[in-house]
């Protein structure tokens, strides 16, 4: 129960924060920052007067009704608390995910090592507290906090994720460890060579506080066109002053304050602050921190994606789908020689060679004699792995074939199992063709014709040999990520190109590609090259979005107008871009551009809406503005508003619209993917029409309502 | 509106639009400079004026230079027209021997005829010599749809991909009249002189009537005049009268004719528009919203039907009395076949809403440069529900972009409405018996509206020549003419050269696109104007008025 109620009390704690800032913050001091607000409030203090001294005011309050003035000013305050009020709330909720974005921050735990003259002593440290020189020890299956210089130990690292190379890494003492690489066997010790790198948290604190936010070149072109709206409605509404004074047409002041009230775009004059902020929050909501809010604007403007094939379209794990023999051998025999081969490989692919072959029923004999062989780990110069065991003669081996299928297969009791009687020894081994071609005497003429099927089909194929013979192939699939395939269809939708970078080979690249959509890829892409793809595609004025991680990324990270960084990549990566992701995954990359275009569509609606709304206002006030001098305006009064009702119901309406609005901004509005113009379009009804017809709705129910209640 | 007079407006205003585009490649190549077999007879005409001035044709303009030049060149020319009506009564060709103007009227007239405007406060026939009606008006009736024409040229080079310079000035003005404007009006004015038109300078013809009595007659070089009247968005008339007195319009195929000519040009260089960017597709929305503005315009100018009555010519009728007026507020050419206090209040209303869009599709050059201020300002409005940053033609729309549209927007409303006001409270109003009614609010309104819009018909004439009008209005059609050239001059020699974007938000050559314009401009400009409409001709629709009389 504690939980729960401890959260509805933090929330109550925070509301109340938002509440007591919101209230501060309508200083005229603290307003200033928003023209429009502003000046509402400037409008306010004449109204007050009014109400204080209408005699003051002559010709202007002729009327001198008092509880009007005192209820229109009421209503004009109402206004600029609203107004506040989305600031602070957009501000609490920036801040409020922000701070869990720290804690998450903090739960990356690492062991360090303290050496103690001859004792060793570990202590467990969240990541943000390594320094440069601390000694870390990193066991299987541990996320390496931060890049490091392996001291002791050796171990396979994968580091698919920063790399998009697929295949594990061996690290020995001397190698480089990158941050957010997994190790996958054994366990290394090694010192971390940078520091934690806190500036983005720093920015993140500072991105929160609105005051403090720079405006972004948008919000600065819509403040300058609020600021023009504003200017020209001033003239309007001095100009009917003086009019409605040197005709003598008796109009009040207050009423012409209420109607310049109405026409300015308080809308998204009081909202065009939070929109931005909350832009900012919903990327915090999904774990990625923004360096700056035009980052995010800049992501709705993304013509070009770059997408690293792996981890980002597929999983960055390949799965055995065929075994294929060689002239002379069988299925089964290459499907035993794959298991026994990768027994001990403990990588994604070596496991899914094992599930294969166990599920074709290919369990070799020599499955009990494993403990007992000789391990070639995989290494970067030989590319191969392998493993030399004992062969077991079909006729010698007791059981037989039906004793072999009640075998319940599981590691665990393979070594268990009955003994046969030895004979010869068998080097298997495995890799990539042309790693096989090299340890192998001679290879079979079908050897190039295979190797080019599988990977013209976009697959990867590894070559088994057995005692220096090509036996057989075996065809590795890429796993597409799930989702994948529509993410990419919405991207092109919306007329965002995807190119997919990759280090394979073009025709593996160019089926990948054509599997999930993607119409333009880079093969054999090595990071380095990124940054010739972004300048390339800026040059042909096209805005760019990437991700990247490893230190070769930070320059195309550095360039590109959009760069995400992994969380787990390298200092120099994340210094780079100008977002990281906290949660490391690339695919997010292309939630950002939605996200960048939600905060887009989100402020143009809002500046619409408001703009579509004065055409009603104007409808309500001009009939009653010289009601007593001009009836016969009365007949553009088209809502049949009451006579002394209609300045308040259009004040009231003009006022609500703004916390009524305050979710949707907040929020973002929602969007189904579609091709700009359909967004466009939809956008423009709903907004923009919806916009002029709405207030004829709402102003006339609030009219019914103060008629009913005898205001 | 019955079923024939439907007819009558679909066909002469799509033939119009026809002959419009038919002529866009001609246009067209008159500001590219693409070689043509018409050179031959031009470039020798235009290299000895060019020689003759100094000009260096190959140099290009930055926005400063060109806007200057154009500025100087329209100053020297206002200077020479204003010393000729000034000193008329000593200088030749006045036969009729009339004195000078006076000094304010003189000022208003030459900005007047410069600035396109061509509201007058004097009647032709009885204040101008011969001297005056040609070297002065005629010329600048010339010079300022050539200055139009220029300026929206120059800032259409702005927004090409890959231009240097906004152009050369000279070049682009000489070239306007020699190779469109002159060609063109002498064409017409042949076409008029075969329909009735006279063109003479050998006096005023005096002639004994029927009845016995001598009666003296006003003729001149009308059918030249005229020709460049309709064609150059200028609207002044020989006579005070205007198109409503026979000798500037004496058939129905003389009245059909002339109306057609007012539209001609403008929509002629909607679709420029378009060629010159090199992006054919982007005139569409320009001439859709244009032609479906000028369409709302004539619903509401035909709303009320405007009879046979006083201010109304009985050979002409209502429906093409209306027609006109429609036509020529809509090209802010603002010549007249009828008197504009016949007009409807909803013909008037409609007058208004031309005169304030200004795009509908307005005057020569002018009604583009509007358009395409409205053009960026709903693409920053609208623009990001696309779900980008607002670009027009692949340009991000900056901060200081839409600074410079707003302030060119803000212009029109201050410099009608703060001079309307000054009628009032200096008594300027009262003093030439104008009422503080819906109707003589009207007319003032107008009167600045008219000004500030370089439109020229109103409803004072003669009325107004006093000092306050004749200043007044001098300052607002000053303004209203180039500071909106100017702002978009700027804006277009900011964006010269500007980093182009992948066009892949809104795009602006869509029919969407176009509607939603539509929506933008009429809103934007009702939220304007919309309360001093309701004081003038919706308040004297209400009040039931069926015309200004009274």
């Amino acid at each position: 129960m504690g939980s729960s109620e401890a959260r509805k009390g933090s929330r109550i704690t925070s509301l109340s924060r938002a509440l007591l800032d919101s209230v501060k913050r309508l200083s005229p001091f603290s307003l200033i920052a928003n023209p429009v607000m502003f000046i509402v409030e400037i409008a306010f203090f004449i109204v007050v007067l009014m109400a204080i001294y209408p005699v003051g005011f002559g010709p202007l309050a002729e009327t001198g009704e008092r509880g009007f003035y005192a209820t229109v000013a009421t209503i004009l305050l109402f206004t600029v608390w609203f107004s506040t009020l989305a600031d602070a709330l957009a501000e609490q909720q920036a801040r409020n995910t922000a701070n869990s974005l720290r804690q998450l921050e903090t739960q990356v735990i690492s062991t360090i090592v303290i050496t103690e003259g001859w004792s060793r002593k570990y202590v467990t440290k969240p990541s943000s507290e390594i320094k440069r020189g601390d000694v870390i020890l990193v066991k299987k299956d541990e996320i390496v906090p931060m890049d490091a210089e392996v001291l002791e130990g050796i171990a396979m690292v994968d580091e698919s994720l920063l790399t998009g190379e697929s295949t594990a890494v061996k690290k020995a003492p001397g190698d480089v460890l990158i941050g957010g690489s997994r190790v996958i066997s054994d366990t290394l010790t090694a010192r971390v060579t940078v520091n934690p790198e806190d500036s983005y948290i720093k920015q993140m604190a500072k991105m929160v506080e609105s005051s403090k936010r720079p405006k972004t070149a948008n919000e600065k072109a819509i403040t300058v066109v609020l600021i023009g709206l504003t200017a020209i409605f001033s003239v309007i509404i001095l100009t009917l002053i003086g009019i409605s004074l040197a005709l003598r047409l008796g109009g009040d002041l207050s009423v012409f304050i209420a109607l310049y009230v109405c026409l300015l775009p308080t809308t998204i004059g009081a909202l065009l602050s939070a929109i931005g902020l909350s832009g900012i929050s919903r990327l915090y909501k999904r774990k990625i921190v923004a360096k700056s809010g035009k980052a995010v604007e800049t992501a709705g403007d993304v013509d070009i994606i770059l997408l690293d094939k792996t981890g980002t379209i597929t999983v960055g794990d390949r799965e055995a789908v065929e075994f294929i023999p060689f002239e002379g051998w069988d299925e089964r025999a290459v499907g035993e020689a794959a298991f026994l081969s990768s027994w001990y490989d403990d990588t994604p692919e070596g496991r899914s060679i094992i599930k294969l072959a166990y599920k074709r029923g290919y369990i070799p004999k020599e499955i009990n004699e494993l403990s007992m062989s000789k391990i070639y780990n995989f290494s970067a110069t030989t590319r191969t792995s392998g493993i030399r065991l004992t062969e077991v003669n079909d006729e010698i081996r007791t059981g037989g074939k039906e004793n072999r299928r009640r075998w319940w297969f599981s590691r665990k009791h393979a070594d268990k199992l009955v003994r046969s009687t030895p004979l010869t020894e068998v080097e298997i081994m495995k890799g990539a063709p042309d790693a096989i071609r090299g340890i192998v005497d001679s290879v079979p003429m079908e050897f190039d014709r295979i190797t080019d099927e599988i990977s013209s089909a976009g697959e990867t194929p590894i070559a088994i040999s057995k005692d220096g013979k090509a036996i057989g192939m075996i065809r590795l699939k890429d796993v597409l990520k799930q989702g994948v395939m529509g993410k990419i269809a919405d991207l092109k939708l919306m007329g965002i190109e995807p190119i997919m970078i990759t280090g394979d080979q073009p025709l593996t690249a160019e089926s990948i590609a054509h599997e999930v959509g993607i119409d333009k890829y880079v093969p054999r892409a090595k990071p380095a090259d990124k940054y010739d793809i972004v300048r390339a595609q800026q040059a042909e004025s096209k805005i760019v979005a990437m991700i990247g991680d490893g230190t070769n990324d930070a320059p195309a990270l550095s360039v590109a107008d959009v760069g995400l960084a992994m969380n787990s990549g390298t200092e120099p990566a994340k210094e780079a871009a100008n977002m990281i992701d906290l949660e490391s995954n690339p695919a997010k990359v292309m939630d950002v551009v939605m996200l960048g275009k939600q905060l887009l569509m989100t402020r143009g609606a809002i500046t619409t809406f408001s703009i579509a709304n004065d055409v009603a206002k104007y409808f309500a006030i001009v009939p009653v503005l010289f009601a007593a001098t001009i009836p016969q305006l009365q007949a553009l009064n088209i809502l049949g508003l009451g006579l002394h009702t209609a300045v308040l119901s259009t004040l009231i309406f003009n006022a609500a619209i703004i916390p009524a609005l305050i979710p949707l901004a907040m929020r973002g509005i929602s969007f189904k993917p579609a091709n700009t113009m359909t967004l466009f379009l939809r956008n423009a009804l709903i907004f923009g029409v919806g916009g002029v017809i709405l207030p004829f709705i709402g102003i006339k129910a609030i009219d019914i309502l103060l008629i009913i209640l005898r205001i | 509106m019955d079923l024939i007079e439907i007819s009558w407006v679909l066909l002469i205003i799509g033939a119009t639009a026809a002959v419009a585009w038919l002529i866009a490649p001609y246009i067209t190549k008159i500001y590219t400079h693409e070689s043509s077999r018409i050179d031959r007879i031009f470039d020798p005409i235009e290299n000895l004026i060019y020689r003759t001035i100094g000009v260096d044709k190959n140099r290009g303009m930055g926005w400063k230079e060109y806007f200057l030049t154009g500025l100087s060149v329209n100053l020297i020319m206002m200077a020479i027209a204003f010393s000729i009506f000034l000193f008329q009564g000593v200088l030749p060709l006045n036969p009729q021997h009339f004195s000078g103007l006076n000094w304010n009227l003189a000022l208003n007239n030459v900005i007047s005829f410069m600035t396109n405007t061509d509201l007058q406060h004097y009647a032709g026939e009885s204040t101008l010599s011969y001297l005056s009606q040609t070297a002065a008006v005629q010329f600048l009736m010339f010079s300022a749809p050539a200055t139009g024409i220029s300026m929206a040229v120059a800032m259409i080079r702005g927004f090409r991909v890959g231009a240097k310079d906004l152009g050369n000035f000279y070049l682009d003005f000489t070239r306007t009249i020699i190779r469109l404007l002159l060609p063109l009006s002498i064409l017409v004015s042949l076409v008029l002189v075969v329909l009735g038109v006279p063109q003479s300078i050998s006096g005023y013809a005096v002639v004994r009537t029927i009845e016995g009595v001598t009666q003296q007659i006003a003729i001149g070089p009308i059918a030249s005049l005229t020709s460049i009247t309709q064609l150059g968005s200028n609207g002044g008339g020989y006579f005070g009268a205007n198109f409503a007195y026979p000798f500037q319009n004496p058939s129905p195929v003389s009245d059909i004719l002339e109306l057609s000519l007012m539209l001609l040009l403008p929509t002629a260089l909607i679709f420029v528009f378009g060629r010159l960017l090199g992006k054919k597709g982007e005139s569409k929305p320009v001439f859709i919203a244009a032609y479906s503005m000028l369409g709302i315009n004539l619903l509401i100018g035909f709303l009320q039907k405007v009879n046979l009555g006083p201010g109304i010519e009985t050979r002409i009728g209502g429906f093409f009395s209306t027609f006109w007026t429609v036509i020529s507020t809509s090209t802010n050419t603002g010549s007249l076949n009828a008197s504009l206090y016949a007009m409807s209040p909803s013909a008037v209303l409609s007058s208004f809403m031309s005169m304030f869009i200004q795009s509908t599709p307005g005057a020569v050059g002018t009604g583009l440069i509007y358009m395409i201020m409205y053009v960026i300002l709903t693409v920053f409005i609208v623009g990001l529900m696309a779900g980008r940053t607002p670009e027009y033609l692949g340009i991000k729309i900056t901060a200081r972009d839409v600074g410079l549209i707003m302030l060119a927007f803000i212009i029109h409303p201050i410099i009608i409405l703060i001079p309307t006001i000054l009628a009032y409270t200096t008594g300027a109003a009262a003093q030439i018996g104008i009422g503080a009614n819906a109707i003589g609010f009207t007319k003032i309104f107008y009167e600045f509206s008219s000004a500030a819009a370089n439109n020229g018909s109103d409803f004072f004439g003669i009325l107004a020549n006093t000092p306050f009008f004749n200043i007044a209005t001098a300052i607002v059609m000053f303004v209203g003419r180039y500071a909106p050239m100017c702002i978009l001059l700027a804006l277009s020699g900011s964006i010269l050269g500007r980093k182009r974007e992948a066009m892949s938000g809104l795009r602006t050559d869509s029919l969407v696109f176009a509607v939603v314009l539509v929506g933008s401009i009429i809103i934007l400009v009702l939220l304007v104007f919309l309360p001093f409409l309701a004081l003038g001709p919706i308040l004297a629709f209400f009040e039931g008025r069926m015309n200004f009389f009274g």
